[in-house]
C-alpha cells in the first residue's frame, strides 16, 4: 500500500486520508459495548466526516485490491465457501453491486432482469454480464469477485439452530485472527478469545440483535487495533512475518511514522433472498504522525492508550508498546 | 416507486414499505382469492426469503399475509386471502380488491426461513397453510434441493392445488381426512434421511399435533419449523403517556411510533445510537409506573426493579409513566 | 476397524431407518457403555482411532439412519471431535450429539501458518507443528469443524 505524500505539508489543508478517518474515540477512555448504529450515517469529525454510504471507496482502491488478490493467489484460504452458502453469496453480490450503484452513479452502474445482470464499474474498466445464480458467470466465482470490487473483507454468517455461523467469506486483512480457522463456528465461538465480552453478555445481547433484523436492514459499528507499518494483512496465518515488529517498536525512532491506528468500520447487513448476515470490514490506517496533526485525535488516542485495562491491551498485542505510543502522543 | 397520494395514509407498520398496484384478483376457492402486487411504474420488487409475509394495509389496519413465490428477484408479489368472516375485517376488505387498486405493504419480513443446510423439506401444510410452504417448495427446487408436501384440506377447498401437484408430482401427498392423515404423516416423520427438516403451516391445534407427533419420535427442536398464518406480530404496541416531571409537560406516545421518537418530536434531545434496544445509550430514569421492556440492554434484574428504560424501543404496561426529564 | 458388536452397517445388520442410539467408543479409554440408553434401541461401535476406515463406517451408519437418531461418542478429544465433524457432515445436529470426553487423551493442533495438523498430548501449552516444525503456541481457541485448537507460533514477539 502506499501514501501519497502530501505536496505541501504546511497547508492547513489536511490530506483525504486524515479528513475521510474515521476516528473512533469519543472519550478518553474505551471500553467493550454494544456499539451499533444504523448504517448511512454521515459522522462530523474534527478533521472531516465519514460514514454516509455503505461501500467506501477512496484513494487506496486499486492498490488494496491489488494487494488482496496477490494474499489469494499464494494463499487460497483466505476464501471459503462451505457449499450451503452458495445462495448467499450471489445475494451478497447483487445487494453490495446495487448499492454501489446508488452511491457512484458517475462511475457505476448494475441492472438486473431476472437472473440477467450487468455491472460496470469505470474505476476498473469493467463491463461485464453475468447470470446470478451460476457460478461460471463470474471471474474466479461470485465470491471471489465481489472481493475484487470492494475494499471490505467479507463475512456470511448463516442462521440455525438459534445461533450464526461463519459459514463463507472473503477475509484477506484480518486483524490477528484467522478465518480459515473460524470457518464454520458459530458466533459465540468466534468472539471465544476476547477477554470481557462473556461477563458483559455483550456477544449474546450482539447476537440476539442480529438475528432479529429483519432482511434489508443495515447496522454498523467501528472497532480498532493498532499495526506496525502500512499492513492490512496482520492476519494469524502471515503472524510470523508481522509479529517480531511488537517486540522492537517501543524503541524504534521512526515509531510515529511506523505505528498506525487502524480503524475497522464494520457493516451488518441482513441478505433480503436468504436472510444470512453479511458482515463488511472496512479497515483504514493512520499513522501516529497524521493522527498529531489533529489535536483531539492525537490527546484522545494519547489517553486512551495510557488508559486502557491490560486486559484489553494483551488482547489487542499493543502490551509492549502502548507506552511508548501513548508518550509520545501526550508529549507532542 | 410512483407517489399518487392514496387516500388514507400510510399504517406505521407499513411504513418505509412499497406502494403496489393489484395486477391481478383471481378465485381459488369459494373463500380464497389470490392477489397478485406489482410495482406499478414496473421493475423488480425486492428478494425475499422464502416464508416470508407481507403486512398490507387495509383501511387503516393491517394484516400479514405470506407470500408464495420462491423470493427471488421477483417482478410481483403474490398473496393469498381467506375470508374470515367474523375477523377483524382485513380478509374482507382485501376480498374487495379490484386490479388497479393501490395498497401500501411492508417490506417482506422473514419469519418462517428454511435452513440452508437441509437436504430435504418435510412440508406439512393445512387449508390456508398451503401458501408459505408453497414458497419453501418453490426456492427448493430453485436451489435444487428436493421437498415433499402433506397437504390437508376440505374436499373442494383446496387452494393452489394445481400448483402443488405440478411442482411437487409424486412427493405431493393429498390428505382429506384426519385418519388419512395421521397415516401418512407417522409413515414420513419415520423415514426421514439425517439432512430433512420439518416445516408445519396451518391451525394451531394442527401444528401443535404435528409437532407433537415428531417429538416423540424423537425428532429434535432444531429440526422442527412452524408458523401460525395470520399471526404474524406487528408489535406496535398499546398508546400510552409521559409526564416529564422536570419539564412539566405530558405526551402521548400513539401506537407504531417510539417513546424515543416521541420525545425527539416534541423538541427533547435524547442521546441514542442503535434505536433497537442493544446499545444502552437512550436510557431514561422512571419515576413511577411499570415500564413494558422490549430491549435487549438490561438484565432481567434491572427491568424488574423498573427504575430503568429504554425509550427506543420500550413501552408502558401501565396507561402513563413518569419519567425524569 | 470394524464395529464388534454388529456388523458395520456398509454390510449392514443395522436395519435400515435406525431410529435408536449409536453409540461409539474410540481408543482404550472410550467406553459408552455406562451410557444408558433407556428403553431406545442400541447399536454399538469400538474403533481403534478416528481412522479414515473407521469414520468411513461411522457415516455410512450414519447414512442409513432416519431423523430421530441419537449419537454417543466416548474417547480422547482427537478422536471424538473428528468422529462429531464427520456426524455433523452427515446431517446430524449438536442437539442429537452426546460427547463423553476423556479430557487425558490427546488433542488436535491446528497450524494456520502451513494449515497443519497435529496430534498433541493433553497436558502443555506448546507443541511442534508436524508440518512446518514451528512451536506452536496452543490457543484456547476450538473449532468444531476442524475438531482441532488453534496454534501460532510462539515467542514471536520476545524476538528482541
Ligand atoms: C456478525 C459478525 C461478526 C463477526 C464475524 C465478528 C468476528 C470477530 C472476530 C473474528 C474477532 C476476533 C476474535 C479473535 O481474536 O479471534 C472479533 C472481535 C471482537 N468482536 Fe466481533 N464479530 C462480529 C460482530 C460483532 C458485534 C456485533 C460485536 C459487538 C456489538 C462484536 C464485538 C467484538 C469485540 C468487542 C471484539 C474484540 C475486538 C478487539 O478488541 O480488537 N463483534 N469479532
Ligand atoms: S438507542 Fe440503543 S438502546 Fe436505545
Ligand atoms: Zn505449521
Amino acid at each position: 500500500m502506499s501514501i501519497n505524500i502530501d505536496k505541501n505539508p504546511e497547508s492547513d489543508v489536511l490530506p483525504e486520508r486524515i479528513r475521510r478517518f474515521p476516528f473512533p474515540f469519543t472519550a478518553e477512555q474505551y471500553r467493550y459495548s454494544a456499539n451499533v448504529e444504523p448504517a448511512h450515517k454521515t459522522v462530523e469529525t474534527e478533521a472531516g466526516a465519514w460514514g454516509a454510504g455503505l461501500i467506501d471507496i477512496d484513494e487506496f482502491y486499486l492498490q488494496e485490491l491489488a494487494d488482496r488478490d496477490q494474499i489469494l493467489t499464494r494463499d487460497p484460504s483466505r476464501m471459503q465457501v462451505l457449499p450451503h452458502m452458495r445462495p448467499a453469496v450471489w445475494d451478497a453480490l447483487t445487494a453490495v453491486l446495487s448499492s454501489m450503484a446508488e452511491d457512484y452513479p458517475d462511475t457505476m452502474s448494475f441492472h438486473r432482469e431476472g437472473n440477467t445482470c450487468r455491472w460496470q464499474n469505470t474505476l476498473q474498466n469493467l463491463n461485464i454480464e453475468f447470470t446470478a445464480g451460476d457460478d461460471d458467470s463470474l471471474p474466479g466465482g461470485p465470491m471471489r469477485f465481489l472481493g475484487s470490487q470492494i475494499q471490505d473483507d467479507i463475512v456470511l454468517l448463516d442462521i440455525r439452530e438459534d445461533t450464526m455461523w461463519l459459514d463463507a467469506g472473503l477475509v484477506s486483512f484480518a486483524a490477528d485472527w484467522s478465518f480459515s480457522f473460524d470457518v464454520g463456528m458459530n458466533f459465540l465461538e468466534i468472539h471465544g478469545p476476547v477477554p470481557r465480552v462473556k461477563e458483559e453478555n455483550i456477544v449474546r445481547r450482539a447476537e440476539q440483535f442480529l438475528m432479529r433484523l429483519q432482511p434489508g436492514e443495515q447496522f454498523r459499528r467501528t472497532n480498532w487495533t493498532m499495526t506496525i507499518g502500512q499492513r492490512l494483512d496482520t492476519s494469524t496465518e502471515t503472524y510470523p512475518e508481522w509479529g517480531p515488529d511488537r517486540g522492537t517498536i517501543a524503541t524504534d525512532p521512526d515509531l510515529p511514522d511506523k505505528l498506525h491506528l487502524r480503524v475497522e468500520v464494520q457493516h451488518l447487513i441482513r441478505l433480503p433472498h436468504t436472510g444470512v448476515v453479511m458482515f463488511l470490514i472496512r479497515s483504514y490506517l493512520l499513522s501516529l504522525t497524521d493522527i498529531a496533526k489533529v489535536p483531539v485525535w492525537r490527546e484522545k488516542l494519547g489517553h486512551v492508550l495510557a488508559e486502557l485495562p491490560e486486559d484489553m491491551a494483551e488482547y489487542k498485542g499493543i502490551i509492549r508498546y502502548r507506552k511508548a505510543a501513548s508518550d509520545w502522543l501526550l508529549a507532542s | 416507486m410512483t407517489t399518487t397520494a392514496l387516500p388514507i395514509s400510510a399504517h406505521p407498520a407499513v411504513e418505509g414499505g412499497l406502494q403496489l398496484e393489484v395486477t391481478s384478483v383471481s378465485v381459488q376457492t369459494e373463500s380464497i382469492v389470490s392477489i397478485i402486487l406489482a410495482n406499478p411504474s414496473g421493475g423488480t420488487l425486492p428478494s425475499y426469503v422464502p416464508g416470508s409475509h407481507l403486512v398490507v394495509q387495509y383501511g387503516d389496519g393491517v394484516n400479514a399475509y405470506s407470500l408464495t413465490g420462491s423470493g427471488n428477484a421477483p417482478s410481483e408479489y403474490a398473496i393469498s386471502v381467506l375470508r374470515v368472516e367474523d375477523g377483524a375485517g382485513g380478509s374482507m376488505a382485501m376480498h374487495q380488491l379490484a386490479v388497479g387498486d393501490r395498497v401500501y405493504v411492508s417490506r417482506p419480513r422473514s419469519a418462517f426461513a428454511p435452513v440452508s443446510t437441509a437436504t430435504h423439506h418435510l412440508l406439512v401444510a393445512a387449508g390456508i397453510g398451503i401458501t408459505p410452504v408453497l414458497s419453501h417448495a418453490r426456492a427448493a427446487a430453485d436451489r435444487g434441493t428436493t421437498s415433499s408436501l402433506i397437504y390437508v384440506y376440505r374436499p373442494g377447498a383446496g387452494a393452489h392445488v394445481d400448483e402443488a401437484r405440478e411442482l411437487l408430482g409424486p412427493a405431493l401427498t393429498e390428505c382429506s381426512n384426519r385418519t388419512g392423515f395421521q397415516e401418512v404423516l407417522t409413515e414420513q416423520l419415520a423415514s426421514q434421511n439425517l439432512g430433512t427438516h420439518l416445516y408445519v403451516c396451518g391451525p394451531g391445534a394442527f401444528m401443535d399435533g404435528v409437532l407433537g407427533q415428531a417429538r416423540e419420535l424423537g425428532w429434535p427442536e432444531a429440526r422442527l419449523h412452524s408458523e401460525a398464518f395470520g399471526a404474524a406480530e406487528l408489535d406496535e404496541g398499546e398508546p400510552f403517556s409521559v409526564n416529564l416531571v422536570r419539564s412539566g409537560i405530558k405526551l402521548e406516545v400513539p401506537a407504531g411510533v417510539s417513546l424515543l421518537e416521541t420525545l425527539e418530536n416534541a423538541g427533547k434531545t435524547i442521546p441514542n445510537m442503535c434505536r433497537k434496544g442493544i446499545c444502552g445509550e437512550c436510557s431514561l430514569s422512571v419515576l413511577r409506573g411499570a415500564p413494558q421492556h422490549r430491549d435487549l440492554y438490561l438484565t432481567d434484574e434491572e427491568k424488574a426493579e423498573n427504575t430503568t428504560m429504554m425509550c427506543c424501543v420500550s413501552r408502558s404496561e401501565d396507561p402513563e409513566l413518569e419519567l425524569d426529564l | 476397524m470394524r464395529s464388534v458388536s454388529m456388523p458395520s452397517a456398509a454390510g449392514s445388520g443395522l436395519e435400515p431407518g435406525f431410529r435408536g442410539v449409536i453409540c461409539a467408543s474410540f481408543g482404550v479409554t472410550g467406553d459408552t457403555a455406562g451410557h444408558d440408553t433407556g428403553d431406545r434401541p442400541r447399536h454399538d461401535l469400538r474403533f481403534v482411532s478416528a481412522n479414515p476406515e473407521a469414520l468411513a463406517d461411522l457415516r455410512s451408519v450414519l447414512g442409513c439412519s432416519h431423523v430421530g437418531v441419537r449419537l454417543v461418542l466416548a474417547g480422547p478429544p482427537a478422536d471424538i471431535r473428528a468422529a462429531a465433524a464427520a456426524a455433523a457432515e452427515c446431517g446430524l445436529l449438536e442437539e442429537e450429539m452426546t460427547l463423553l470426553c476423556d479430557e487425558a487423551g490427546p488433542r488436535v493442533v491446528y497450524c494456520p501458518h502451513c494449515r497443519a495438523r497435529t496430534t498433541v498430548g493433553a497436558a502443555g501449552t506448546e507443541a511442534e507443528c508436524s508440518g512446518c516444525a514451528t512451536t506452536l503456541f496452543i490457543a484456547d481457541h476450538f473449532s468444531r469443524r476442524m475438531g482441532a485448537y488453534l496454534g501460532y507460533s510462539a515467542h514471536v514477539e520476545e524476538a528482541s
